[in-house]
C-alpha cells in the first residue's frame, strides 16, 4: 500500500512538473511518463507477490528510477541540475533487471562488476560536460532554461567533447548488457528461452535503441525506445504466462494420456512431451542398493551437472527421480510425477529387477576372477616351491652320483631316482599347465593358444588375431574354451585336422574350434563343456556346440571384452 | 670360460653352479634377479650367462628380458619350465645367435647341460630337444623327410656338431654329408658352412612356414 501510494504520488509529481514546465520538450511525457512507471511499479508488486520477491522489487526500483527521469523539465534550478545525471539512473536499473533474471540474483561477477559500473558510470557519466556546459546544450531547452549550477565557466569546444565522451561511456555499458543478454540467450534451454524471449528481447531492443538514438539523434528512435520500455513489464508478464501455460497444459495432457503407455520409454516421452523438456530423464530408487538407476539397471548420479533433480514419492516412499531442465520449476515437475507415481512404481520394479540382474552378473563376474586369480597364485606356489625343491633335489642326485666309483651298485639306483624325479617334474608341470598356464599370463592368449595348439596331436591351424592383451578373465576363459575343445577333438572327433579361429569384432572376441571328424558329439562333449560355459556366461558371453553326425563339429564362444 | 649364474631358486641355483664348477667352469657372478643379472654381467663380462627365465621383480619373462637386453655383447643359455615356442622365437628373434632355450629340468642331466651351455659359448644355438621336438612334429614339409634324416634335422638344431650327430647315429662322414644334403633340398635351403648359421636358417624356415 505504501509503495502504491508513494508511485501514485511520485507519478503524479512527473505529470504537474512537465505540465508546469516553461521549457518542456514534449508535454505528451505527462500522461506517459507515470503511466510507464505506475505499470514497472504494479507489475513488481504482483511478481512480488506471486513468483520471485527480490526480482519483484527489482522491478518495483525501476519504476521509481524512471520517475526520476523527466526531473530535468522542472523550472527550478536545483531539481534541473539533479536531472541531468539522476535522468538516466533507469537505464542503470533496467539493465540490473535484465542481468538478474527471473532470480533477481545476478548469476555471476561477470554481470555484478556490470551493474556496478551501470549504477556509478551512467550517473557520472554527464557530471564533467556539466562544469563547462549551459544549460541549453545539456537539455535543449533553448531561452528558458534554468540555471545549471554545477557550471563553472561555459567552454562550447570542451563541452561537445565531454558530452561526446559521456554519450560513448552509456553506449558502450548498454552494448556490454546486450552481450551478455545474448550469451545467455546462447546457453538457454528451449524452455528457458520460451519464458526469456518477450522480456530479453524487449530489453535489449531498449537498449539497443537508446545507443542508436545517441549516436544518430534521430528522435524517431526516442520514441521507438520509449515503446519498448514500455512494453517491457507486458512482455515480463507474458513470459511468465507461456511458461505457466504450456506446462499446466502439459500436465494436463499427459494425465489424459496416462492409460495407454505399454513402454517405459514412452512414460519418459510422454513426461518429456508434458513439462517441454527434451532432454527429460527417469532415475529409479533400489531401496536395496540406496541408489537411483536408470531403466536398464545402470547406476545414475543425481542431479547431473546443470540439471535439476525432483524426487517423486508414492504412499511415502521414494519411487524415482525426474531429471530435468533446472528452469522447470519443481510444483510443475513434482504435479507431473505425482500423476504418473504409479506408472513410475511399476517402471521402478522393472528397473529394480535389471539392477539387481546387473549386481547378480558382477559378483559371478567376480567370483570367476577371484579363482582365477587363485588359480595363478597355486602355478606360482608350485613353481616357487616344489618345482624347484625337486629340480635342486635332482642336481644333488646328478652331482653325488658322479662321486660314485663307476663299478657302484647304488649306481643304477641313482639313475632310477633322477629317472622318476624327473617323471614327478614332468606331471607337476602339467598340473601347473592345467592349474594355470604361466604363458597365457606372461604372454598373452595368441602365444598360450600357439603353445595348446603344438602340444595337440591332432595338427591345428591357428587363424585370426586377438590384437594385442585383453582383460584376463577373457583371456583365460577363451583359453580354457580351447583347451577343453582340442581335448575333445584329441579324444573323440577322429579329426585329421582341427582350425581354431580368433576374431575380434567392435567389443567382442571370439574364439572357434572345428574339425573334420565324425560329428555327432554334443552329447559326449556335455560335462567338461558345463563349467566353461558357467565361466564364458558369467562374463556375458555366449557358448555353441555345433556337431551334426558325420559334419564335424564347431565350438564357438563369444565374449565382450571392452 | 667364465660363467654368470641367474636364479632365484637358492637351492637349484646352488645346484647349478655345482655342476658348472664341476665341469669346470669358472662361476663369477650369482645373481637372483634380473637387475642384478645385468648388474653382474657388467662387472664380470663373463663368456656366458645362466638364467633362469622366471625370476623376480615380476616372475615372468626376465631371462628373456636379460637375453633381449644382452644382445650381441653376451652369450645367454635360458632356463625354462616349460617348452615355449614363443619364447624360443622370441630368443631367436632377428636370426640372435650365441643363445640357448634349454628345459629347467636339463640340468640334472650335467653332460647334455653342459654340451649346450659349451655350444653356446662358442657362439652357436642350442634348444632343448623337447623345443626341436616340438617344432619338427607338427610342421608339413618335414613330412618329407626320412626318419634317419629328421634325426640328423633335430641334432643339427640342438647345436650338435657335424661330428657329434655321425658319432651319435652311428653314421659315416660320408652317409652324413648325403642325410644333410638331402634335408636341405627338401626344405629348399642352400647348404652353408656355419653350424648355428643352418640351425637358424632351419628354425626360420620351420616357424614361418
Amino acid at each position: 500500500m505504501v509503495i502504491a501510494a508513494l508511485a501514485l504520488l511520485a507519478g503524479l509529481g512527473d505529470c504537474l512538473l512537465v505540465l508546469s514546465s516553461d521549457h518542456s520538450t514534449g508535454r505528451e511525457w505527462a500522461v506517459f511518463g507515470p503511466v510507464v512507471g505506475w505499470s514497472f511499479i504494479g507489475t513488481g508488486m504482483y511478481v512480488r507477490r506471486r513468483a520471485e520477491a527480490r526480482f519483484g522489487s527489482l522491478m518495483v526500483a525501476l519504476g521509481f528510477a524512471w520517475f526520476l527521469a523527466p526531473l530535468s523539465e522542472a523550472d527550478a534550478p536545483l531539481l534541473f541540475t539533479l536531472g541531468i545525471p539522476l535522468g538516466s539512473l533507469w537505464g542503470a536499473v533496467l539493465a540490473h533487471v535484465l542481468l538478474s533474471f527471473p532470480s533477481g540474483r545476478l548469476p555471476s561477477r561477470r554481470e555484478r562488476a556490470l551493474v556496478i559500473a551501470g549504477y556509478v558510470l551512467v550517473p557520472l557519466a554527464p557530471v564533467p560536460a556539466m562544469l563547462v556546459s549551459d544549460a541549453d546544450a545539456l537539455a535543449g531547452c533553448g531561452e528558458r532554461c534554468p540555471e545549471n549550477l554545477l557550471l563553472v565557466e561555459a567552454d562550447e569546444q570542451l563541452s561537445d567533447v565531454l558530452l561526446t565522451a559521456g554519450a560513448a561511456i552509456v553506449m558502450t555499458l548498454c552494448l556490454l548488457v546486450v552481450a551478455l543478454l545474448a550469451a545467455r540467450w546462447r546457453a538457454a534451454g528451449a524452455l528457458e528461452r520460451r519464458s526469456l524471449a518477450p522480456l530479453l528481447g524487449a530489453g535489449a531492443a531498449t537498449l539497443l535503441l537508446v545507443v542508436g538514438y545517441a549516436a544518430t539523434r534521430v528522435d524517431a528512435l526516442r520514441t521507438l525506445a520509449f515503446v519498448a520500455f514500455a512494453a517491457t513489464p507486458f512482455a515480463f508478464l507474458a513470459g511468465l504466462a507461456r511458461a505457466d501455460l504450456t506446462q499446466a497444459r502439459g500436465v494436463r495432457r499427459l494425465v489424459a494420456r496416462l492409460a495407454d503407455l505399454p513402454e517405459p520409454g514412452d512414460l519418459r516421452d510422454a513426461l518429456a512431451r508434458a513439462l517441454g523438456d527434451p532432454g527429460l530423464r527417469l532415475a529409479f530408487w533400489v531401496p536395496e542398493q540406496e541408489r537411483y538407476v536408470d531403466d536398464e539397471g545402470r547406476a545414475v548420479e543425481l542431479p547431473p551437472t546443470g540439471r535439476a533433480a525432483t524426487e517423486i514419492e508414492r504412499d511415502g516412499r521414494h519411487v524415482a527421480a525426474i531429471v530435468h531442465d533446472s528452469s522447470l520449476a519443481g510444483e510443475t515437475v513434482r504435479a507431473a510425477g505425482a500423476a504418473t507415481a504409479l506408472l513410475l512404481d511399476n517402471r521402478r520394479l522393472d528397473a529394480e529387477l535389471r539392477a539387481r540382474m546387473l549386481e547378480l552378473r558382477a559378483s559371478r563376474e567376480r567370483l570367476v576372477e577371484a579363482g582365477d586369480a587363485e588359480r595363478r597364485r597355486l602355478e606360482r606356489n608350485l613353481h616357487d616351491g616344489a618345482q624347484a625343491r625337486l629340480v635342486a633335489l635332482g642336481l644333488s642326485l646328478s652331482l653325488g652320483r658322479r662321486t660314485l666309483p663307476a663299478e657302484s651298485e647304488a649306481l643304477p639306483l641313482v639313475d632310477t631316482w633322477i629317472d622318476e624325479l624327473k617323471l614327478s617334474l614332468d606331471e607337476l608341470r602339467e598340473l601347473a599347465r592345467g592349474i594355470h598356464p604361466a604363458v597365457l599370463t606372461e604372454r598373452g592368449l595368441e602365444p598360450a593358444l600357439r603353445s595348446l595348439a603344438s602340444r595337440s596331436p591332432v595338427p591345428v591351424a591357428l587363424v585370426g588375431t586377438a590384437g594385442g592383451r585383453l582383460p584376463a578373465a577373457v583371456e583365460t576363459a577363451a583359453y580354457f574354451v580351447v583347451s577343453e575343445a582340442l581335448t575333445n577333438v584329441a579324444k573323440y572327433a577322429g579329426a585329421e585336422q582341427a582350425t581354431v579361429r580368433i576374431e575380434r569384432t567392435d567389443g567382442h572376441l571370439t574364439v572357434e574350434v572345428s574339425d573334420d571328424g565324425v560329428g555327432g558329439a554334443a552329447a559326449s562333449v556335455g560335462s567338461g563343456l558345463h563349467g566353461l560355459a558357467d565361466r564364458v556366461a558369467a562374463l556375458d558371453g555366449a557358448l555353441e556346440v555345433e556337431s551334426p553326425p558325420g559334419g564335424g563339429t564347431r565350438l564357438r564362444a563369444d565374449l565382450p571384452c571392452t | 670360460m667364465r660363467v654368470v649364474v641367474a636364479e632365484d631358486a637358492f637351492l637349484v641355483r646352488a645346484g647349478v653352479v655345482a655342476v658348472l664348477e664341476d665341469a669346470g667352469f669358472d662361476v663369477v657372478g650369482e645373481a637372483g634377479d634380473l637387475d642384478e643379472l645385468l648388474a653382474q654381467v657388467q662387472t664380470h663380462r663373463p663368456d656366458v650367462v645362466v638364467t633362469d627365465i622366471r625370476m623376480p621383480p615380476t616372475g615372468t619373462d626376465e631371462g628373456l628380458r636379460a637375453a633381449e637386453a644382452l644382445r650381441g655383447t653376451t652369450r645367454i643359455v635360458v632356463l625354462s619350465e616349460h617348452v615355449n615356442q614363443d619364447y624360443a622365437q622370441r630368443l631367436l628373434a632377428g636370426g640372435a645367435t650365441g643363445v640357448g632355450y634349454l628345459l629347467k629340468q636339463r640340468v640334472m642331466e650335467p653332460d647334455t647341460f653342459i654340451r649346450a651351455i659349451r655350444e653356446v659359448a662358442r657362439g652357436g644355438t642350442a634348444l632343448d630337444p623337447e623345443v626341436v621336438a616340438e617344432m619338427v612334429e607338427r610342421r608339413g614339409p618335414i613330412d618329407a623327410l626320412t626318419p634317419p634324416e629328421r634325426d640328423v634335422l633335430m641334432r643339427m638344431a640342438e647345436g650338435q656338431s657335424n661330428r657329434a650327430i655321425a658319432a651319435g647315429l652311428g653314421l659315416s662322414p660320408h652317409t652324413l654329408e648325403r642325410h644333410l644334403t638331402a634335408v636341405f633340398d627338401k626344405l629348399g635351403l642352400p647348404p652353408s658352412a656355419e653350424g648355428h648359421r643352418r640351425v637358424l636358417a632351419v628354425l626360420t624356415y620351420l616357424r614361418e612356414r
